[in-house]
């Protein structure tokens, strides 16, 4: 009402002819004192400018709502449902792997047979844990250039490594490599080729070549890395050899931990179950002792005037 | 550790390994798969048997083969058993049985037919003085093994499945004669 006050004719009369008459065509509509067929086509022009707009608006959350719906149902999938109606328990931190794992995360130790098939389609099988020998895993592809040189030294000169190292390649299955390059790879090859690519993921293989050393007798890993030459992965062997502990020392030089296989990841967990077990759970106050006296119980062991042995 | 080709699946025991594989034909002849279970790294260059090796079984090793023959050996008396071994004992295994090659102080042998395949079961065990403790696990070994039976083309000649060549493509040619129960599928 304040608007119509001003006069009938605003906004018709703006100065600018095309916005005037858009105005005005829009406030008075068609009671207004212009009324025009070109106002009014233009309020219609206008109306299904925004009716498309508006249907694109539309098209465009109902996308959204099923992205949205989409990401609901994954993290269901994956245990963290958010708004589940059926489970009445929060959810709980479920570990997504986003990368491959970091060094201090790989299992380092652990120890796989391998199963798969040979280059020519026939099924093998090879126990590695538990065998009277040191086994090398060799971790190639038939299409890698680094590769390439490592199979040719490895099936001419397989004598060079250590009489008690056995050595294997295991590449990945058919569904990811080519059976018949990996056979003229192997050709005259005098140690077994698997094709399995369970053993990759078992061994946590970042890419090929990758070697694996693996002492059967004690279970585990010995040594594991990465070289580009037959030569370097001498080398590795060769460390590796030097830091096996001999059958009579080893009690003596090496801690319960590493004789048991405990080392890294392992150990932590092993640690923790430890804990568990004598009833100290995370946050207890006995594991974040304030004093030196609280680690060491100094307090307890009698002092040298106590006169007792 | 599952290990299954050919129609011959194995859920191999702990410290056992093994291989399912048809040797590459020579000439007219039409092989057949073979399985063979160790329980030490089996040579690349083995005989279908054991033979053709200078590995020898340890006192606590175990070589084991299941060998089939062709189907024309169906039905015949020697293959009438149906069904793979089971319960093994001591008196079952004798050392005359034991063939030439990998050693061993004791052996086995055993024909029969399963899933319309003729198959004979040959194992060997490394010492006298274990046989009990062995004979346990061969049995163990046998009780996780199955086979399927084979589709017609196989049957009739053709390869079980996609491939029919050595099971290490470096191995020269190894096959054994195995024993000739009727006609036999390998070269002499």
């Amino acid at each position: 009402m304040a608007l119509r006050a001003r006069g009938a004719t605003w906004p018709c009369d703006l100065g600018n002819p095309w916005l005037s008459e858009f105005l005005c065509a829009y406030y008075w509509g068609n009671i207004g004192p212009r009324e025009s067929h070109g106002a009014r086509g233009d309020v219609v022009a206008l109306a299904v400018v925004l009716t498309v707009v508006v249907a694109l608006l539309t098209i465009l959350v109902a996308g959204l709502l099923r992205s949205h719906a989409d990401i609901l149902r994954a993290l269901h999938s994956l245990g963290a449902g958010v708004g589940d109606p059926v489970t009445t328990e929060a959810p709980g931190p479920v570990p997504i792997a986003m990368s491959p794992p970091l060094p201090g995360e790989r299992n380092s130790i652990s120890v796989f047979d391998l199963s798969g098939s040979t280059p020519s389609g026939d099924g093998i099988a090879l126990s590695v844990a538990g065998a009277d020998q040191l086994t090398l895993i060799a971790f190639l592809s038939s299409g890698c250039t680094s590769c390439a040189g490592i199979w040719k030294a490895m099936v001419q000169t397989p004598e060079e490594l250590p009489q008690n190292v056995r050595l294997v390649v295991a590449t990945k299955g058919p569904e990811f490599e080519s059976p018949p390059e990996v056979a003229a790879r192997a050709s005259g090859a005098s140690f077994p080729v698997v094709m399995s690519t369970e053993a990759w993921g078992d061994y946590e293989v970042p890419g090929a070549p990758f070697f694996v050393l693996v002492d059967g007798r004690r279970n585990r890993r010995i040594g594991e890395g990465i070289a580009n030459t037959f030569p370097q992965v001498l080398d590795l062997v060769r460390r590796a050899e030097r830091e096996i502990p001999d059958a009579g020392k080893e009690d003596a030089t090496q801690s319960r931990a590493f004789a048991l296989g405990l080392d890294g990841p392992e150990r932590e967990s092993a640690n923790d179950a430890e804990l568990i077990r004598a009833g100290i759970l995370p946050g207890d106050p006995s594991l974040y002792p304030k004093s030196h006296d609280e680690v060491f119980g100094v307090a307890k062991f009698p002092s040298p005037s106590d006169g007792t042995p | 550790m599952a290990l299954s080709a050919h129609g011959i699946n194995a859920l191999l025991p702990a410290g056992f390994e093994g291989r399912i594989f048809v040797r590459q034909s020579v000439g007219e002849e039409i092989s057949r798969p073979v399985a063979q279970f160790a329980t030490f790294p089996i040579p690349q260059g083995i005989g279908d048997f054991g033979g053709n090796t200078d590995t020898n079984l340890g006192p606590s090793d175990i070589f084991a083969v299941l060998f089939e023959y062709g189907p024309e050996s169906v039905g015949k008396a020697l293959f009438s058993v149906e069904g793979i071994p089971s319960g093994l004992s001591t008196k079952d295994f004798l050392p005359y049985i034991v063939r030439p090659g990998i050693g061993g102080s004791l052996g086995i042998q055993r024909f029969f037919t399963v899933s319309g395949r003729p198959f004979m079961f040959y194992a060997r065990l490394g010492s006298l003085e274990q046989q009990a403790i062995l004979v346990q696990r061969v049995n163990q070994l046998l009780a996780n093994v199955t086979i399927e039976p084979l589709s017609a083309s196989a049957a009739t000649g053709g390869a079980p499945t996609t491939t029919t060549t050595n099971p290490t493509p470096a191995t020269t040619s190894t096959t054994e004669i195995p024993p000739p129960p009727t006609t036999t599928t390998t070269t002499p």
